[in-house]
């Protein structure tokens, strides 16, 4: 008797293990994209140099008063040049202060970029060899993330800003005011 | 099952994983990576083969192309050079990266059940086995 219950009991354990996998398989997630470990945590203590201001930019100055973006993009990158609408109106209708990170790029080619399609961000840094995105703990470019008025990173969009995203970042940035 | 079949298919999976231990792995570790100091060296490339490419996900940085990973290999090598810790280093990787960039998951609250559910379902198995035998019996 007990062990008939023990064979239904761990029949029902298996279903339960199986119904939670074919969930994980059938909801609509990216199984590559890694959640970002900085989520609710200060952002990172950085110090770069700025693309058009001579001025050092030390994050710990920044990264207050005012809830900012933080995007991370390169001219080589397809998807940066997809999403740079959506940057610009960020900046342009929701006069939010971007901050953009140059990914390993040229410097050259950036310039002309802004100034072709148009230069949204308050403050462009340059990160040469990749060390600002290690530190942000970015795995790919485009990433962008959202920062409290206190500093504080309260989400991460790993990949392309699209309409719909463009709307959820919209969202956070208006529960977080 | 047939007794002679489940001997073949163990006798299968044993040549396999015989097999497995002489596949050749390649390393990626650039010559300009490599440092001087052979003990630096050494660690440098053990703390590697522990980090997992967050871009291809299921090589480690020692063995990945991807541009990432270069970055994380010279990373690590200049926190050594610097002075760090082991621990310090993998400290600095999962505070960006979280644990997923470890390839063994570590053991806490988090992965307890991933730790403990084959040997909850050994267990089952083994169990399920004996009744069903001996009922058959």
């Amino acid at each position: 008797m007990i062990g008939k219950k023990i064979l239904v009991l761990s029949a029902i354990f298996f279903f339960l293990i199986l119904s939670i996998f074919f969930y994980l398989l059938t909801i609509d997630r990216d199984p590559s994209e890694i959640p970002s470990n900085l989520l609710n945590k200060n952002v990172p203590i950085f110090e770069a140099e700025s693309l058009f201001k001579n001025k050092k930019f030390i994050s710990s100055n920044e990264f207050k008063n005012e809830i900012m973006l933080v995007n991370f993009f390169a001219t080589w990158c397809k998807p940066c040049r997809d999403e740079h609408v959506y940057i610009k109106r960020f900046a342009d209708e929701k006069n939010i202060k971007v901050i953009g990170v140059n990914y390993k790029d040229n410097t050259e080619k950036t310039i002309k970029w802004l100034k072709d399609l148009g230069n949204p961000y308050k403050e462009v840094l340059i990160d040469k060899n990749g060390k600002i995105a290690i530190d942000w703990g970015v795995y790919g470019i485009p990433e962008t993330f959202i920062i409290s008025s206190n500093g504080i990173i309260k989400y991460r969009q790993a990949g392309p800003i699209t309409n719909e995203i463009y709307k959820k970042i919209i969202l956070i940035i208006d529960q977080n005011e | 099952m047939n007794n002679s079949v489940l001997l073949k298919i163990i006798f299968v999976t044993i040549t396999l994983s015989f097999l497995q231990s002489f596949s050749k792995v390649s390393y990626t570790v650039e010559p300009d990576e490599i440092l001087k100091n052979s003990q630096q060296e050494l660690r440098a490339r053990n703390i590697s083969k522990n980090i997992r490419c967050v871009v291809c996900q299921n090589q480690s940085i020692d063995e990945s192309n991807a541009p990432l990973a270069k970055d994380l290999r010279i990373l690590i090598r200049s926190k050594i050079k610097e002075g760090n810790e082991d621990k310090e280093i993998y400290k600095f990787l999962t505070d960006r990266y979280g644990d997923f960039i470890l390839l063994k998951p570590p053991f806490n609250s988090k992965t307890l059940i991933l730790w403990f559910l084959p040997f909850i379902f050994l267990v089952f198995g083994v169990y399920i086995v004996f009744y069903h035998n001996k009922k058959s019996k």
